[in-house]
């Protein structure tokens, strides 16, 4: 178990009951005092969970682009127009066309689509997955616990994106490959985490008393306890969103993902390749991955938000 | 503790078998052999259908599925991983002419990650609240979320178009004269991109970790101390702090070494790298199942290994782990 332990111990971010814990030192004058110090922890506070707020106006705004964007953009994401190839942003294409004449606008909108789709139902399989195993696995113990946490720790030792990549060429590409290979490698730190909240759980009076009152074991699983273990894997899967955007673009990127004429972040960015190595034509670079980029660093700012506001006391999930 | 180290060696031994395992399974269920392209109707006519059962028995695709695994596992044991299917060479030998530029790049990552993180993850911790704090943060929350395609991309269009210093192609120039400095120093242009890339990430998430690890023992008694007893604030900081600090580092630093192998494939491909991750494509797109299992074990073999090693680092630095 040690190596749960080692990968555990890994602190996700800087944890607040060590702030906390710094803040009573300070405040009882045991350390140096720094007289800001009171100050800068409250705006670190206030920051924090306004960077989360901006993060979910920047993605709402974002989901409303993704479904207006097509009715409101007057050209189609494949739509090759010969008259308007690789041009710089201007009024008529604000992101610039690329060498097909496509509008790189209306392209990253309908890229935004695939992706958030992609990684929303990606991420849906690995928390399925997640949370039935590590509840099973925790709530039996045993031999059945021993097992599936191997298990773990097989699919922990895989090398993920060759897997992915296996799976992809092989079977084909497709949503639905691309979306069950991201969930079936993604599931193990969701089980690890509903495991270790099951194994406190289960010993507790509120499970014992719907023991005695006679709820079966799936409904003490599913009713009494899994709504208790529900904070962690929240943030989990909020975390998980991010990962599973940056992968499928890598993924796409390597020209391995959604196949043309389909526009994805990844796959733009692919084909901008020698276009800004020979021709300069940055615009065809910078856009696809700033939404990649975007996107990551405003779901990962929500879920830090979400890690602080369900529990403050949690060090890490 | 020699007793615990053996114990996690042959502990990673069945984990190892249980991968390939599953490796095996997966490549057996899925459609499309290696000789989809005679059994397809496009190949008919060119190929006989005593051909394809000549083909299959030669490479033994008749015999059950778990004849062939055992068949493999031997060989394995016995250090052979096959022949590939296209190019009819030793995939062992395959793997080793790619093996060392996939770690050459990685292990020039790692000692970049190493240089940066540490001293900045310190002088962060060191200087909670101040503007370099601040922006260190800024930097590794921004530094983990960057696709590193993209910044490769962005990298590529700044110093190979815009401003025409370093090559973006490979890791030699044909037509460089490969003897002594000159040498040396195209090798060292084409490797800055790559390398940097492939550092940004583990940089950024490893800077986090020290910053934490040393804000952590910063506040401890020992700390306190340290400082009571009137020692150089560069002594308590560098010897009494970070010596105490190190565990969780070493670990974390550890565990980066997946992920860089990992994102070694990525980088390989931005900068056309005759690595392990291209020879992984190749052979993909080529349905070159000796070479896939030969890459994905030794692939395997090495996040295996460097979890291990993550975990016997922690247990021989921390001696309050018994074991």
């Amino acid at each position: 178990m040690n190596d749960s332990a080692g990968r555990q111990a890994k602190p996700r971010s800087e944890s607040s009951e060590q702030r906390r814990r710094e803040k009573i030192q300070r405040l009882s004058g045991e350390l140096r005092t720094e007289q800001r110090s009171l100050w800068s922890d409250a705006w670190h506070h206030f920051m924090r969970h306004r960077l989360a707020l901006a993060s979910l106006v920047a993605l709402v705004i974002m989901s409303i682009s993704i479904i207006v964007g097509p009715a409101v953009i007057p050209y189609d994401a494949d739509q090759i127009d010969f008259t308007t190839k690789s041009q710089p942003p201007s009024l008529a294409h604000p992101l610039g066309t690329d060498e097909l004449g496509r509008d790189q606008l209306i392209r990253i909108l309908e890229g935004g689509r695939i992706s958030l789709a992609v990684a929303l139902a990606a991420v849906s399989v690995a928390m399925t997955l997640g949370v039935l195993i590590g509840a099973v696995a925790g709530y039996a113990g045993g031999l059945v616990d021993n097992v599936l946490m191997r298990l773990v720790d097989v699919f922990y030792s895989m090398p993920g994106l060759f897997v992915l990549i296996l799976l992809v060429t092989i079977i084909g590409p497709g949503f639905l490959t691309i979306v069950v290979a991201l969930g079936i490698l993604r599931w193990m730190g969701t089980a690890r985490l509903v495991r270790a909240s099951f194994l406190s759980l289960k010993e507790k009076e509120f499970v014992e008393s719907a023991r005695a009152v006679g709820a079966g074991r799936t409904r003490i699983i599913f009713r009494h306890i899994l709504p208790n273990a529900l904070s962690p894997i929240i943030v989990a899967a909020t975390l998980g969103i991010a990962g599973a955007i940056l992968t499928e673009s890598a993924l796409s990127f390597l020209g391995l993902g959604f196949q043309p004429p389909q526009a994805t972040w990844g796959r733009m960015l692919q084909e901008a390749q020698r276009s800004i190595l020979n021709e300069g034509h940055w615009w065809r670079g910078v856009f696809p991955g700033l939404m990649i980029f975007i996107t990551v660093i405003a779901v990962n700012f929500i879920g830090d938000g979400l890690r602080d506001a369900v529990d403050p006391r949690r060090t890490q999930g | 503790m020699s007793r615990y180290f053996i114990r996690r060696v042959l502990q990673a031994i069945p984990l190892l078998i249980g991968i390939t395992i599953i490796i095996f399974v997966m490549l057996q269920m899925t459609p499309g052999g290696p000789l989809a392209v005679g059994e397809n109707p496009a190949g008919r006519g060119r190929v006989t259908e005593e051909d394809l059962q000549r083909l299959r028995n030669q490479y033994g695709l008749n015999d059950p599925m778990y004849v062939q695994y055992l068949n493999w596992l031997g060989d394995l044991a016995q250090g052979d991983l096959g022949t590939s299917f296209n190019t009819g060479l030793p995939v062992l030998r395959m793997i080793g002419e790619r093996l060392p530029t996939t770690l050459l790049v990685m292990g020039l990552a790692f000692a970049l990650t190493l240089m940066l993180s540490i001293p900045i993850g310190i002088l962060a911790a060191v200087r909670r609240y101040s503007f370099f704090d601040y922006f260190t943060t800024s930097f590794s929350f921004l530094g983990i979320a960057i696709p590193s395609f993209w910044f490769a991309i962005m990298l590529i269009y700044l110093f190979s178009f815009q401003l025409g210093w370093l090559p973006s192609v490979g890791l030699t120039d044909p037509r460089a004269d490969h003897e002594g400095f000159s040498g040396l120093w195209d090798r060292v242009t084409h490797l800055i991109m790559p390398v940097s890339v492939l550092a940004l990430t583990s940089t950024a998430n490893v800077t986090r970790y020290v910053r934490a690890a040393m804000l952590d023992v910063i506040s401890q008694d020992y700390v306190r101390t340290a400082r009571a007893k009137g020692l150089r604030e560069q002594m308590v900081i560098w010897v009494h702090a970070l010596k105490n600090a190190a565990i969780p580092i070493v670990t974390v630093l550890a565990l980066e070494l997946p992920d860089l192998f990992i994102g070694a494939v990525i980088v390989e491909s931005v900068f056309a790298i005759a690595g392990m991750g291209r020879l992984f494509i190749e052979s993909a797109n080529l349905r070159d199942y000796p070479v896939l299992m030969g890459v994905l074990t030794i692939a395997a073999a090495l996040v295996i290994f460097f979890n291990l090693l993550a975990d016997l680092l922690y247990g021989a630095l921390d001696p309050r782990v018994r074991y």
